[in-house]
């Protein structure tokens, strides 16, 4: 074991100076359900543990003024739990209800998920949907990108060594509404293997909006652009739900450590995606 | 090599105050365990069985992935804090009566999730109690008997 500090920043500030000062030696410790876990996995092994858990800037959730901002450090639980969320968006919250247990759910935050960058992180495929953008600090201000470009790789993400997470934030789509699928290897404390959120508008039975997001299918979450212009502006009905959805298949990317092989993951895909859209278009209750 | 820092720690766990100095790094649950609380078990130490769940604060939590420090001054309740042979909880005593143990590891964990959950929801369905135990995992009792338990009670209370 090497050796590990421990300090609990008293404000956004003194976060952000002790990250420019500790790089990445400072560990952001939000719910610890993945960085105590590689600690104690030997995969971590000395650092400053910077314990946000309480740390009242990084929380909060605010549905006015049309926008939605969703702090770091809020916990799949408040998610959840979230009446005004539940108001505004009901899709979002309702995704979280795949995310792993209670115990786990209580202490997970957003934040850490998407800082964490698995492939399959449950939270990513929502928040695509979404067009999030991210607002990132460090001493020496804010920034903002689109979460599609947050994600770098496995683990790997757009945070410089001295920055942080701070929030979410994205506007609820004009019409339409949301579903997230996942299929796990295991009920309970299952980290999913293939994920799906798709957000869907209908004008006369055509798909006016169509985003569709994968989670586990590529080295990082992503949008399934493929198969989002295959099914704008066509009709949805059974037949073009079954052959469109074969689309998805140009969306998938190989990822070495994930387990399930390539097809086997593909053929989860399409099969998803069609769910998805029998949900979405109402023409589940046909079959 | 420089000299280890230790930290100073103070915190009540069923209701006695305990005091040390651990590392940064040192779980709650091995904080716990060095203080004579092995009624919090150890099980798999990544977040995945439950068996080291205690409530903290009023809700359940998982000691093995809760560093020591982030107790600090917390409220901390185990097992031991439900009752004694004498006066056994009304979920100790309905766990015994539909069998809701066998090897017992995994009950100190299921026993303080179940305490959490009802606390919040006194009237939940059996749909309910299936998920809010769905973290801590049972190797022997198939859940069942273990949901029973937990429904006997929160019937009970109803009444
Ligand atoms: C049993 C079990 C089951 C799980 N099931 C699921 C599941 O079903 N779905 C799923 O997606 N995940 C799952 N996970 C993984 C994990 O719970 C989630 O990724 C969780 O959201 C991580 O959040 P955290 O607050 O616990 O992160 P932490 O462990 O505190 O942090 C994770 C990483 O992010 C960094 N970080 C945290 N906050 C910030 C911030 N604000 N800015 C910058 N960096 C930050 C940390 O330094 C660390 O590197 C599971 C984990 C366990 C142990
Ligand atoms: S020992 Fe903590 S969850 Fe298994
Ligand atoms: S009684 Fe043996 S693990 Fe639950």
């Amino acid at each position: 074991m090497g050796s590990f500090q421990f300090y609990k920043p008293k404000g956004v500030e003194d976060l952000l100076k002790m990250k420019a000062e500790l790089g990445e030696r400072g560990l952001i410790l939000a719910g610890g359900s993945n960085l105590l876990v590689y600690i104690r996995n030997g995969i971590i092994n000395e650092g400053t543990f910077l314990d946000v858990k309480n740390l009242k800037p990084l929380k909060g959730i605010d549905t006015s003024n049309g926008k939605i901002t969703i702090g770091a450090g809020e916990t799949i639980r408040e998610i959840l739990e979230s009446a005004k969320l539940r108001e505004k968006i009901p899709f979002f919250p309702d995704s979280m209800k795949e995310f792993a247990n209670p115990l786990i759910r209580s202490k997970a935050t957003i934040g850490g998920n998407a800082a964490d960058a698995s492939p399959a992180a449950d939270t990513a495929p929502p928040l695509l949907v979404l067009d999030t953008e991210t607002v990132i600090g460090s001493h020496r201000g804010e920034r903002v990108i689109p979460i599609k470009e947050f994600f770098k790789g496995p683990k790997k993400t757009a945070l410089k060594p001295d920055e942080v997470l701070l929030r979410f934030q994205f506007s609820v789509p004009e019409a339409g509404k949301g579903v997230f699928l996942k299929f796990g290897l295991r009920n309970g404390t299952a980290v999913s293997v293939t994920s799906l959120a798709a957000w869907l508008a209908l004008d006369g039975g055509k798909a006016v909006d169509i985003r569709i997001a994968l989670g586990g299918v590529a080295p990082t979450p992503v949008r399934a652009i493929n198969a989002e212009s295959a099914l704008k502006g066509q009709k949805l009905n059974e037949e073009s739900i079954l052959t469109l959805s074969e689309e998805v298949e140009k969306d998938l990317r190989p990822i070495s450590d994930v387990r399930g092989s390539t097809e086997y993951r593909k053929d989860l895909t399409v099969e998803l995606l069609r769910r998805a859209l029998r949900k979405l278009s109402g023409t589940e209750a046909a079959l | 090599m420089s000299e280890r820092k230790l930290y100073d720690i103070s915190l009540t766990v069923n209701d006695r105050e305990v005091k040390g100095r651990v590392k940064a790094e040192t779980t709650l649950l091995d904080f716990l365990r060095s203080n004579n609380f092995t009624e919090v078990k150890k099980g798999c130490e990544i977040g995945d069985c439950g068996a080291c769940t205690v409530i903290m604060d009023g809700e359940a939590v998982l000691s093995c992935i809760t560093l020591a420090l982030q107790a600090e001054g917390s409220k901390v309740y185990t097992v031991k804090s439900l009752g004694t042979w004498e006066k056994l909880h009304p979920l100790q005593k309905a766990f015994v009566e539909h069998e809701a143990l066998q090897c017992g590891f995994c009950t100190p964990g299921m026993l303080m999730t179940a305490k959490a959950f009802l606390d919040k929801n006194p009237h939940p369905t059996r749909d309910e109690i299936r998920e809010a135990i769905s973290g801590n995992l049972c190797r022997c009792t198939g859940y069942k008997k273990i949901v029973d338990a937990i429904e006997a009670v929160s019937k009970r209370e109803a009444e």
